[in-house]
Parts: C-alpha cells; structure tokens; sequence
C-alpha cells in the first residue's frame, strides 16, 4: 500500500494499473447487465402507447364551454430496470363567441418527460421534468378516467406545477400492518426551454398506508428557493372501507397563494339489488371544498388558475361505466363565493386506450 | 495530482455502481428463479388471491379494476405504477401475477 504513496507507485498506479481495473469493473458491470437482460419473454415489457380522451360540455355561470382533451403516455422500459414515461396534454377549449359559431384555444403541455431507474426494491431514482409530489390528486387522481368529478378542486394549482429536476421515491413495508410511501425532489429554476419551465424547488412526501382498514394518510412540504422563499405543506387521506364500496378521498394544502381543503366520497352502486345490472356500473359522488385567499394579488390568483376570492363549492355526481376504460359522467356543482355565485354543468364521456407497441404476448 | 485524484474519483463510481449491480443482481436472479420454478395449482391461487388483495388496497385507492392487458403489456403498466403509486416490489409482483394469470 505504501508504495501507492511513492512517485514512481504512482504513476504507475496512474498510468497501468487504474485502467486496468476499471476496464476490469465496466466488462463485469456490462456482463451483469446482460445476466440481467436475460429474463423469460414472458415477463419482458413493451413501449405502450396509453392515456385518455375525453369530450366534456360545462356550463358554468351560464357560459357553455366545450372541452376536449386528449392525454397521450408513452411508456417505454429499457432493460430490467429502466422506464421512459412521458404525457402530455392537449386540451380545446371552446366557446361559443357572438357570432354563434364555438372557437378558442389548443393549449398544449408536457405533463412529464422523465427517466426512471429502479434501484432496488425500496428506491427508484427519477430524472427530468415530471408530476410534483405535493398531494395525490396531481400524481393519482388527474387523469379524467381516473377522477371522480371532473372539475379540479380548486386547491390543485397549489404547489403542483410541473418539477425539473430529480427525485428519490418508493415504498416499503414497515411492518405487516403498515406500509410507507415517499417522495424526495429538487427542481431547477428552469431548463431554458418554452413551455417546461419549471420553479426552483425543493421537497417531499411521505404517507403511511395501512393495508388492513385500506387508509392512507400523509403530509407533503415544499419550500420555494427563489423569489419569497416561502413553505406550503398539505396533507392527504385516502380511505376504502372493506364493508362497503366507498372510496374516500381528502387534501388540505397551505402555500402562500391560498390555503383550502376538499373531501370527497364515492360509491358505487354494485349493492344495489334493484337492477344490480346497471347498478354495479353506476357510481355516485360528492365533492365539498373550500379555498382561502392568499397573500397575493386578484391578477396573480387568477394566472395560477384560483380563485380570486374566498370560495366554496359543493359537487355532486353520476358516472356510468359502460366498458372498461369507457364512461359517461355528468355533474353539478355550486360555488359560492364573494364575487359571485354560479351553478356549474358538466356532463361527457371519457375514454382510457392502451396500445401495446410490441407484442403484447409472451412468446 | 489532480489527475489522479480524477481517476480516483472515477474508480469509487465505478466501484459503487459495480456493488450495486452485483447486490440487484444477486436479487434479481432470485427473482429469476422464482418465476421460472413450476408453481403448483395451490400455490398459483394463493399467489392470484393475494395478488387480487394487494390489487385492491394498492391500485383500487384510485380507479376500478381493468381488463387484463397482455402479460408483457401489463409489466410495463405495472412497472409504470410502481413509480407512479409507489407500491412495494413484492406488492408489485403480487399484482402481476394476478393481472396475468
């Protein structure tokens, strides 16, 4: 070992020996990537082409709009351990203008672009642009075949805009009566590049899931690095009593824009004896909500898409699931707020696909 | 100096990444060697039964059960939900054996 330290050690070190080993670690991390490369087909994934569609009318304080979207994700797994996943977000919003005839916007975004790298069982590295971590209903609950009701909760604008940058997730067992999901991430300020940009961020979410009573519960944080370097955290619950189909869901959040909650609760009517046929694809929901005015301006709560005043709403809801990845939904709200109180409509359909780019089946 | 500080840097990565890829391989082919033992019709409807279990506690949190996608079509959505939903592996595993088998 001393001789490492002499001259002559090293430079030989230097010039001979430290090649040489590293060519000897890249040959042996190379043939234990192709050790692992070699699973059955049968458990080898394909790219899959999957997302939503979906063709909403609103009427909201009179006003009809007709929303279209169309949420394509990519999904592409390299290796063993690998996965690309990408969505974006393409969106019509139309309205009727005074000549009669319905015209507005494309907005078009990337949701995420993001490379996975599964670690190990408990930790899988993410890189690029992708969801906030703040709350579930960004991550889990957006996609339209997946919500309940289809307009947001009015606190969803808070600290979830789209990250750059990295982060740590995964989830453990704890013990056999808990488990422990979590988040890590740091954003950059922005990437220099329309259209992604992103804030200059940190943060996290934990939550513990206990499998017997099927409840979640969790808090996220975030801490702004830039401008007012302001905190807002939140909390969320998710419960699914084994006795009855009912799916709970709740959040409250606290950033410097605002603070709120909502709590909603779904059923599905699959106990219903009387037409059970319809019934059990029949799913009934309500939806309470409320929004506090922040420590910012008319025109900036408007920009981030909040409300201008203290608000709040109360939803309520019909879907219908005609097929697997197929269903009717149709709801009412009213908000009630200081700057008005409207009635919202809303009724549409919405459509998952999923289009395996490979063969599907095991050879 | 600064050179060989470099190169010794490089090698720690190299070193760490080797360890890391032994250690998932080392459980990895355990992992082989689970799926390709035969698996009895017991064991197989234990396996599908706490597949269903972990199903609905993990993914029935969000949205209804689907149909079942084709077996490689269905490792790349369960892959997808392991990082979106942050499932454990073995639960992950669990799932797939039921939306395949």
């Amino acid at each position: 070992m001393r001789f490492l330290f002499t001259r002559v050690g090293a430079c030989q070190w230097r010039r001979k020996i430290l090649p040489r080993l590293i060519g000897a670690i890249l040959l042996q991390l190379f043939a234990s990537a192709r050790l692992h490369s070699q699973t059955a087909d049968a458990d080898k994934p394909v790219p899959i082409l999957s997302g939503n569609a979906g063709f909403l009318t609103s009427v909201t304080a009179g006003q009809t709009l007709l929303d279209t979207q169309f949420n394509p994700v990519l999904l592409v797994p390299l290796g063993d351990r690998w996965l690309m996943e990408s969505r974006g977000e393409f969106e019509g919003e139309f309205q009727r203008a005074p000549s009669g005839s319905f015209g507005g916007p494309v907005n078009k975004h990337l949701d995420y672009l993001q490379a996975d790298y599964l670690a190990n069982s408990y930790v899988t590295i993410t890189a690029g642009r992708f969801l906030t971590p703040f709350g579930v209903f960004n991550e889990r609950l957006y996609p339209e075949w997946i919500r309940a009701l289809q307009p947001d909760p009015l606190i969803l604008p808070l600290g979830t805009a789209s990250s750059d940058g990295a982060m740590l997730r995964g989830g453990f067992p704890l013990n056999t009566r808990a488990n422990l999901n979590y988040a890590a991430y740091v954003s950059a300020t922005s990437i220099g590049v329309n259209g992604v940009e992103s804030e200059r961020q940190v943060g996290g979410r934990a939550g513990v899931f206990f499998p017997g009573p099927r409840l979640e519960v969790g808090a996220s944080w975030q801490k702004l690095l830039q401008d007012d370097r302001k905190n807002a955290f939140g909390f969320h619950l998710a419960w699914q009593p084994r006795a009855v189909p009912l799916s709970v869901h709740s959040e409250f959040a606290r950033a410097n824009a605002g603070s709120g909650y909502w709590i909603e609760g779904a059923y599905r009517l699959s106990q219903v004896s009387t037409w059970n046929r319809v019934m059990r694809r029949t799913e009934v929901v309500g939806r309470m909500q409320q929004f506090f005015n922040g420590a910012i301006g008319f025109d900036e709560a408007a920009s981030l898409g909040l409300p201008t005043a203290n608000t709040r709403e109360a939803d309520f809801g019909v879907n219908y699931f005609v097929q697997d990845g197929l269903k009717v939904v149709g709801s009412y709200g009213r908000q009630l707020s200081s700057s008005g109180n409207f009635n919202q409509w809303t009724v549409g359909i919405v459509y998952r696909l999923l289009v395996p780019l490979g063969k599907g089946e095991a050879r | 100096m600064r050179r060989a500080f470099v190169l010794s840097f490089a090698l720690g990565i190299a070193i760490a990444a080797s360890a890391s890829s032994l250690f998932a391989g080392s459980s990895n082919r355990k992992d082989e060697g689970t799926s390709t033992t035969v698996v009895s019709n017991a064991d197989a409807d234990i396996k599908r039964a706490l597949g269903e279990q972990r199903f609905r506690a993990n993914c029935g949190r969000c949205h209804a059960a689907p149909q079942k996608f084709p077996p490689r079509a269905m490792s790349t959505v369960l892959r997808h939900m392991r990082v979106r939903a942050t499932i454990t592996d073995e639960d992950m595993r669990l799932v797939l054996f039921y939306m395949t088998q």
